[in-house]
């Protein structure tokens, strides 16, 4: 397959691509547990590790076929995400973040303890699997689900509690349960994209899971425009992008994607696409264009 | 009004963006670079926590090449170096080896690292391009693939000559040992010195562990306090062997330290000071412009001049990478990886800056002699010079 | 472990935790004020640290150093405030918090390119006796570390409770909108907050690449980190308890890596992180958080 697809595309942009379309469905799960439930995850790169781990491991150890790792992995993902899901029930806010931010930390010590691991050394030797298409396919999966998910009873109940939750649970929700169920599911995302990127790079190592990698993806959701799929994707695409997009600044790459954030967040501080409905503006730029065929002339 | 303007505003800078990438070519063969050149790509980290390791590495690169231009070029063609920055990422360490291969490198030198160089080489590999990496020494290298290479001392050969001679000729009979437990070079280096000692009959009564970025170590220094030993064997960086070290001296403690060459680095007196004094480290390399010939000493002198700093074992290694590679092409005259990769296998008893290599049969380095160097007077003083056995 | 090894890893560990704790002393009042976490507050740390080292270098003594370090930083927090944080703050509350995040990779990437990634050693400036305690022994700057970040808390305390500003502050951080309304400057009270906080971590950067000897541009990420679990242990918006979480964090992480688990050694400062979390939501010394229906 992928010899297949190099023979039209650049090798080096189908590795952009392919990373891209992982930092997508990790993004999306994110989106799932902040944008939507509004519950602050800082330790989203904690469940994308545990799915890698997870799915590299049974396909090393187990030699189980891939799509059964990578669905084992993403089990084991929304695990954790159920693990920590239930201290939300007693946390909130940045208190909920810090916590998580905690988990994050700690998972990352243990993998790079345990011996089945490999420890600090890392996990090598890891079939090369993922493939674009692979990966596009289940960008696409998530995108679909998340965006049934969201506009379903279950999502509608998440978005209740994002905006207050005690009114939410004086209508009969229980947020606890939906608040854990969105972190399940979010994590399980993270643990399928954690999978792919294992399988991509054929080795694993605790260093590329830390804190920074987890406020990677918070800054995909948050700059695109929080709680709208569409600002999820944009997000993560141009800040994956960037960086190789930057490349001609060499040394000075860094400081720009720095100063990029910055002025990106002044521009638009709810986020590229926050406030904006792109279903509305679509149809409101069509119909603004028929008003100008009719009245030419600008009246 | 002024929302959709915004809004405007934001989707000409994201257009710009990726016209700007696009314009100045994130990728394709054209790179402005002319064709009759040879090119070499440098894999590593610019920015971030490896930036120690891929900066130096690449200096040495460029001296090579300068060298290798000033002698009229490879097959009559020119070198030039393709340089990107991993920022110490994995994932962008695959980006970037893929990114080097479109460009159309022969051969990579790169990564400093183990992990890393793990990604590269699989990429490397099925690719068909020659990497030497000038500075991994984990397990499971170039048992990637034929086209895999590297140029370091290694450890497993050099950990037990370095203890036949503590326990032979020093007398150490009790030893701490302290490991850096998120450094891979280290957790494996440790694993091989208590193969090791165990094999010497020498006694572990201590183990301590740190964190590669840790700056205080009075904990582990204070539980060392309560023990009996002859010396420490730290295998972890420089950085925190030296500043370790400080905190021995602090506590009152009167031992060395033995470390590998990851110790091996001016930082080490820098940050250590006189706490270092008469500690001892081996390696393939030794930046002794005092007691360095040859070569050695005429890379030691062009380094110093052009960057204003010794040349640590990275850069040797940098610049004995490229010139392997430049030497295996000219044997085979042609710069068809395919080809040299087959002379680069042959290369036997190799002089370069960085030490003596031959291939083995297993295409590891082997690297001959083993210097065991120890710090005198805030400089490196050479103790003894091991055989390697092979 | 017996008692005089105890007491060697409590002096320690409270060194440590001071220096913690001067960092953690920025996160907590500008959070208590603006409720952000600011990422860039560790890189104004190493900011201080190089301040400080170029300074010592040019020959001056310690306490020049120090408090160059201060202005600098000062200088350095207030002008990221204005330019970044100051056009986001009505805007969502992780808003200022990516801004941060990206103030923070820019800083670290600027001092690579200018100082290199290698740590540089910091000159001997004080003679270092070891002094024998009773059972202990402490060094010069050990005693340098402690009676300084002592100093600076007291003043800080001083400033915060018995000045004009510092009553403002108080007003501020309480209800920001009703402090405006009562006549006081909310973006003036916001600076000097940030300036007070740069101060502290600026004389905490110093202090550290004094005693730990290396300054390097990452040296922010993990102390930053680390102060702000402090921050949060102690009661994320209490300036007392940003001092005892620092401590407490402090002693804990020595006394974890002196127990043999050194290589659990950060597992152990995120766990006890969460144990507090769950069992005091507030931290330590924080104000319970009201749920208002």
């Amino acid at each position: 397959m992928d010899d297949f697809l190099k023979q039209f595309i650049n090798p080096y942009y189908l590795q952009v691509l392919m990373l891209l379309g992982i930092y997508l469905i990790a993004a999306l799960g994110l989106h799932l547990i902040t944008g939507v439930t509004g519950q602050l995850s800082f330790g989203h790169a904690a469940f994308l590790s545990v799915g890698a781990y997870g799915a590299a491991l049974l396909n090393i150890h187990l030699d189980l076929p891939f799509l059964l790792c990578l669905l084992a992995g993403g089990l084991l993902a929304a695990l954790a995400g159920v693990f920590v899901g239930f201290p939300s029930m007693r946390l909130s806010g940045d208190y909920l973040g810090i916590a998580t931010l905690g988990f994050c930390e700690i998972i990352r010590v243990v993998f790079m303890n345990l011996e089945i691991t490999g420890g600090a050394r890392g996990l090598a030797g890891i079939p090369r699997e993922t493939n674009l298409l692979t990966v596009y396919i289940l960008v696409i999966l998530t995108i679909v689900t998340i965006y049934r998910l969201q506009n379903s009873r279950f999502g509608r109940a998440l978005v209740a509690i994002r905006e207050d939750e005690i009114a939410a649970e004086c209508m009969g929700i229980r947020s606890i349960w939906y608040k854990v169920g969105a972190f399940a599911i979010g994590s399980f995302c993270a643990g399928v994209a954690g999978g792919l990127y294992a399988h991509m790079l054929q080795y694993l190592n605790p260093a590329d899971f830390g804190f920074v990698r987890s406020f990677e993806l918070l800054c995909f959701i948050v700059l695109g425009g929080l709680g709208s799929i569409s600002g999820a994707i944009l997000g993560t695409t141009i800040l994956t992008l960037a960086p190789e997009m930057l490349r001609f600044s060499a040394e000075y790459r860094m400081m720009m994607y720095g100063t990029l954030m910055v002025a990106m967040m002044i521009f638009r501080p709810r986020g590229l696409l926050g406030g904006v409905d792109l279903r509305r503006l679509i149809r409101s730029s069509f119909r603004s264009r028929d008003r100008d065929t009719t009245t030419p002339a600008g009246g | 009004m002024y929302r959709k303007t915004k809004l405007t505003a934001v989707a000409v800078i994201v257009t710009l963006l990726f016209l700007f990438g696009i314009i100045t070519g994130c990728g394709g063969g054209n790179t402005g670079v002319q064709e009759d050149t040879i090119k070499i790509g440098f894999l590593g980290a610019k920015t971030g926590g490896h930036a120690a390791y891929g900066i130096p590495t690449l200096n040495g690169m460029k001296l090579a090449v300068e060298d290798i231009n000033a002698a009229g070029g490879l097959l009559g063609q020119q070198v030039v170096i393709i340089e990107d920055d991993h920022r110490s990422q994995s994932s962008e360490g695959a980006t970037v080896t893929q990114k080097l291969i479109t460009q159309g490198v022969v051969a990579i030198v790169g990564d400093p690292t183990t992990g890393i160089t793990k990604i590269a080489a699989e990429i490397a590999q099925g690719a068909g391009v020659v990497l030497v990496s000038a500075g991994a020494v984990g397990e499971g290298v170039v048992e990637i693939g034929d086209y895999i290479y590297r140029d370091t001392l290694l450890d497993k050969l050099a950990a037990p000559v370095v203890t036949k001679y503590l326990k032979e000729e020093l007398g150490w009979e009790k030893v701490a040992l302290v490991t850096s437990t998120n450094n891979d070079y280290s957790v494996g280096l440790s694993e091989l010195f208590r193969t090791s000692l165990d094999e010497y009959g020498m006694e572990i009564v201590a183990e301590q562990s740190i964190q590669d970025g840790d700056q205080n170590f009075s904990a582990q220094v204070t539980a060392l306090s309560k023990k009996e030993f002859d010396g420490i064997i730290f295998t972890g960086y420089y950085t925190e062997g030296g500043l370790f070290m400080k905190e021995v001296r602090a506590q009152g403690l009167d031992q060395v330290m033995v470390g590998g060459d990851g110790l091996l680095a001016s930082v080490l007196w820098e940050l250590g000071e006189d706490a270092v004094e008469g500690s001892m480290v081996y390696t393939g390399f030794a930046a002794d412009p005092e007691g360095a010939t040859g070569k050695t000493l005429e890379f030691i002198n062009k380094y110093q001049e052009k960057y204003g700093e010794l040349p640590d074992m990275f850069a040797a290694q940098g610049y004995d990478a490229v010139m392997l590679i430049a030497d295996a092409i000219k044997a085979a005259e042609s710069a068809d990886p395919a080809k040299f990769k087959e002379t680069l296998r042959q290369t036997t008893n190799w002089e370069g800056v960085s030490g003596t290599i031959t291939f083995g049969p297993d295409r590891e380095p082997i690297k001959s002699p083993v210097y065991l160097l120890e710090v005198k007077d805030g400089g490196w003083a050479i103790k003894a010079v091991l055989p390697v056995e092979i | 472990m017996d008692l005089q090894t105890l007491l060697q890893q409590m002096i320690n560990g409270i060194t440590l935790g001071s220096t913690y704790a001067l960092i953690a002393l920025g996160y907590t009042m500008v959070y208590g004020i603006i409720k952000l976490i600011n990422f860039a507050h560790g890189d104004v740390y190493m900011l201080g640290a190089f301040v400080g080292l170029a300074v010592v270098l040019m020959g001056a003594n310690i306490w020049l150093a120090i408090f160059v370090a201060m202005l600098a930083c000062l200088c350095v927090a207030v002008t990221i405030e204005r330019v970044a944080y100051r056009p986001l703050r009505s805007s969502i509350r992780l808003a200022p918090l990516i801004s941060s995040i990206g103030v923070s990779i820019f800083l670290q990437t600027l001092m690579t390119l200018l100082k290199g990634p290698q740590p540089v050693g910091f000159p001997q400036v004080v003679t270092n006796t070891i002094y024998t305690v009773g059972l202990v022994k402490i060094s010069t700057v050990q005693i340098i570390i402690l009676v300084v970040a002592a100093v600076l808390m007291i003043g800080l305390q001083l400033v915060i409770k018995r000045t004009k500003m510092g009553k403002a502050m108080r007003a501020t951080s309480e209800d920001l909108r009703t402090a405006s309304l009562m006549g006081i400057n909310v973006n003036a009270v916001i600076s000097f907050t940030f300036a007070l906080g740069a101060v502290m971590a600026a004389a905490g950067g110093v202090l550290v690449g004094m005693y730990f000897n290396s300054v390097f541009p990452l040296m922010g990420v993990m102390a930053g980190l680390k102060a702000f679990c402090a921050a949060v242990v102690g009661g994320i918006g209490s300036v007392p308890g940003a001092v005892l979480g620092g401590l407490f964090l402090g002693v804990a992480e020595v006394l974890g890596v002196a127990a043999g688990l050194g290589s659990y050694r950060d597992a152990i400062a995120f766990g006890l992180l969460i144990l507090v979390l769950l069992f005091r939501p507030s931290g330590l010394l924080g104000q319970p958080e009201q749920r208002k229906v």
